[in-house]
């Protein structure tokens, strides 16, 4: 291609003339820059993708409502593939090349481990969802920068102890699937239960992706348990509970939600599902900042907001970190902002549930977010304590009981 | 932008420490190991225990390097006299079961947990300093690798492995003896590959067991492949091109927004897969392959 002197003139100033037509460039300095930071593949990949969306979806929201305090949030989204190593080159990128002032939404306890030492370094929020109990905790929190928006293995673990004290049981044993998550559940709830001066007979822990579980399910029943407390997934649990109906025992089972749901009961049938014990941690499901993310999420992943729980959470993490940002005014830096976390989410203010009710209660005085993932209200380690929802399996249905209020 | 160019040199580095290990294996002897991340593995965990102890990393890095060496040396005598494909399912095999034992041996390696807030190296100084510090050391280590593999290659030992991957019959009819010399490549490769273990477990600062799984391996299979069996530079520009393709994919997304993250997921694998297809296709000897030879 011949390139004439008119077409290099031409050329020349279209370039000059790009910045001054790209408004972005400019506005660029007046935004608060957030980087999503989600496990899009690898084994969190079930949630990612809606966690993503999600961020996105309330940043959205958020600029809708024009901005929090003064400035439009602008989301830089990165997959952490669940796997440490890319995870820290990623939030690598967003720090230093997007210049992102918080990473919202990593998973994975692994990897919010090996990135929290790099947004404190850079003196940013990390939220995250995951469980394990060393990110409440300095060297992981040391500048009170972490912020988590699930309920930590100890509380679930804690959650199980309460239901089991309540319908009864004397005689537990725990089985764990042999993962940080399982492990920390089946550890909370011998913690929990021994300091009721109650006794765990037996603690098993099984390796993942066996065909079949009958020998630790053997090893479980020789204690002639009355409950078996699981830290388990969906497929593993079905197996383990068709091979438990094969023996012909009565023992209950109290296993968290992402285990015992629907599919379970629909997978096992009426008649071994019955008596089933669920619980899970309550996604604020009444009330209207839920409705708002539930609207949101069936939107983007045509399906109900109920399917992903995580995608609630970091539906949370970008309102209230909005709000604080609304609250600690235009000139705040981020720790400042972290402050102002504990505030708008914590109880004694006037209740709101969107964004944009908060920013015009914020104007008359204190608020207190309401979330859709939970109430939202962080203790001094930045975790929060959800209500905790005991569901029943009965003919074929699993439906919720009651619900388990922990003292924080 | 430098702090995250310094960080993916760093994890390059690394890379090409065992991708060199890797080369003296197969490049160079014809061993098919297929057990890269186990020694990985063991480096690591090494020297994030004894960190936790409060032993000084100027110690567990050597220490890292010779527990690689002790662990490649059974494997070496059980498995050395099997044939080269069968080698290859026993040394996977190995790393698995490294990888199982980290997993179960909770007193030793706080199991499924990892070990959080394993010491950074050189952690008196901080920022750019610290990265810098890191990524020169890790520099060091490679030049010498390199500086050592060229003088292998050179002496009657590199003629003799050159020779066993060449034609390993050969070599018995002239009466030498080839396991001998495969084990020692087998501990000398492996502690190189322990040596990236313990600088990834300073480096990222959290190991646990679900890192190590047989995926590096087959990074680093790539890394040599399209970089050149057997070349020294090969193992040096494969680390560097499989790099380039697992983060700069993160930046075609900032030039092409319409591309969503789960997409780009996906592409990004597909992207290193259609590149060793082609290089296998069209370069069977990779990009720094020696025209000369077969």
């Amino acid at each position: 291609m011949n390139i004439t002197r008119r077409q290099t003139l031409a050329g020349l100033a279209s370039t000059m003339l790009l910045p001054a037509l790209s408004g972005t460039a400019f506005a660029q300095a007046a935004n608060f820059r957030i980087g999503a930071l989600n496990p899009i593949t690898g084994s969190g990949a079930a949630y990612g993708s809606g966690m993503q969306k999600m961020i996105l979806a309330a940043a959205e929201v958020v600029n809708a409502a024009g901005g929090a305090a003064g400035k439009k949030l602008e989301v830089f989204a990165e997959d952490d593939q669940s796997q440490p190593q890319a995870a820290v080159l990623a939030a690598k990128k967003l720090i230093d090349v997007n210049k992102v002032q918080s990473i919202l939404g990593t998973w994975a306890s692994g990897v919010s481990l090996a990135v929290a030492p790099l947004t404190n370094d850079a003196n940013i929020m990390l939220m995250n969802t995951s469980g394990a109990p060393a990110l409440s905790v300095p060297p992981a929190n040391a500048k009170g920068l972490l912020f988590r928006f699930q309920a930590t293995n100890d509380r679930f673990g804690r959650a199980f102890a309460e239901v089991a004290k309540k319908e009864g049981f004397k005689r537990p044993v725990t089985m764990a699937f042999n993962n940080a998550s399982g492990i920390g559940n089946a550890d909370g709830f011998k913690k929990a239960w021994e300091a009721q001066g109650g006794k765990v007979y037996e603690s098993i822990v099984y390796e993942p992706n066996q065909p079949s579980y009958r020998a630790e399910l053997q090893k479980a029943l020789a204690a002639k348990p009355d409950v078996i407390v699981m830290g388990s997934y969906l497929a593993d649990t079905t197996i383990i509970l068709r091979e438990w109906f094969q023996t012909g025992e009565t023992t209950k089972f109290i296993m968290p939600a992402w285990a015992g749901n629907p599919d379970l009961v629909k997978a096992l049938g009426p008649e071994v599902s019955e008596g089933i014990i669920a619980v899970d941690s309550i996604s604020n499901e009444g009330s209207e900042a839920f409705k708002a993310y539930d609207a949101a999420y069936q939107k983007a992943m045509g399906q109900s907001g109920l399917n992903n729980v995580y995608a609630a959470m970091t539906w949370d993490m970008v309102i209230v970190l909005a709000l604080a940002m609304e609250a600690a005014g235009p000139n705040a830096d981020v720790p400042a902002i972290a402050k102002k976390m504990f505030e708008v989410a914590g109880p004694g203010g006037k209740p709101v549930a969107t964004f944009a009710e908060g920013k015009e209660a914020l104007k008359s005085g204190k608020i207190d977010y309401q979330g859709a993932s939970s109430v939202l209200d962080f203790d001094k380690f930045g975790d929060v304590t959800p209500d905790f929802s005991v569901s029943v399996a009965e003919k074929g249905k699993i439906e919720r009981k009651y619900v388990v209020k922990l003292s924080a | 932008m430098d702090a995250y160019l310094i960080a993916i040199a760093i994890i390059t580095a690394i890379y090409v420490l065992m991708a060199l290990g890797l080369n003296l294996q197969y490049g160079l002897t014809g061993l098919v190991n297929f057990g890269v991340v186990g020694f990985f593995c063991v480096g690591a965990y090494t020297t994030a225990i004894l960190s936790q102890k409060g032993v000084p990393q100027y110690i567990t890095f050597p220490l890292a390097a010779l527990l690689a060496m002790a662990f490649a040396w059974p494997l070496g005598l059980v498995s050395i006299r099997l044939r080269e494909d069968y080698f290859a399912i026993v040394s996977l095999g190995f790393s698995e079961v490294v990888r199982l034992v980290a997993t179960s041996e909770g007193w030793l390696t706080q199991g499924v947990q990892g070990i959080p807030g394993i010491p950074k190296m050189f952690g008196t100084f901080s920022g750019t300093t610290q990265a810098l510090a890191v990524l020169g050391l890790l520099v060091v280590f490679n030049l010498v690798a390199i500086a050592a593999m060229l003088r292998i290659v050179r002496s009657p030992f590199g003629r003799m492995i050159e020779a066993i991957r060449d034609n390993e019959e050969a070599v018995k009819a002239l009466g030498k003896d080839p396991a001998g010399f495969k084990i020692q490549v087998l501990v000398l490769g492996s502690a190189l590959t322990g040596l990236a273990g313990a600088a990834y477990a300073h480096y990222i600062g959290f190991i646990s067991p679900e890192q190590f799984i047989p995926l590096i391996t087959f990074q680093i299979w790539m890394a040599i492949i399209m970089g050149g069996v057997g070349r020294i530079s090969g193992a040096l520009v494969g680390a560097i091109i499989l790099m380039v393709f697992l983060e700069g994919s993160r930046f075609l997304r900032d030039v092409m927004p319409f591309i969503s993250e789960v997409a780009m997921a996906s592409v990004r694998l597909g992207v290193v897969g259609l590149a060793l297809v082609l290089f296998t296709m069209y370069r069977p000897q990779g990009l720094m392959g020696d025209f000369t030879r077969k």
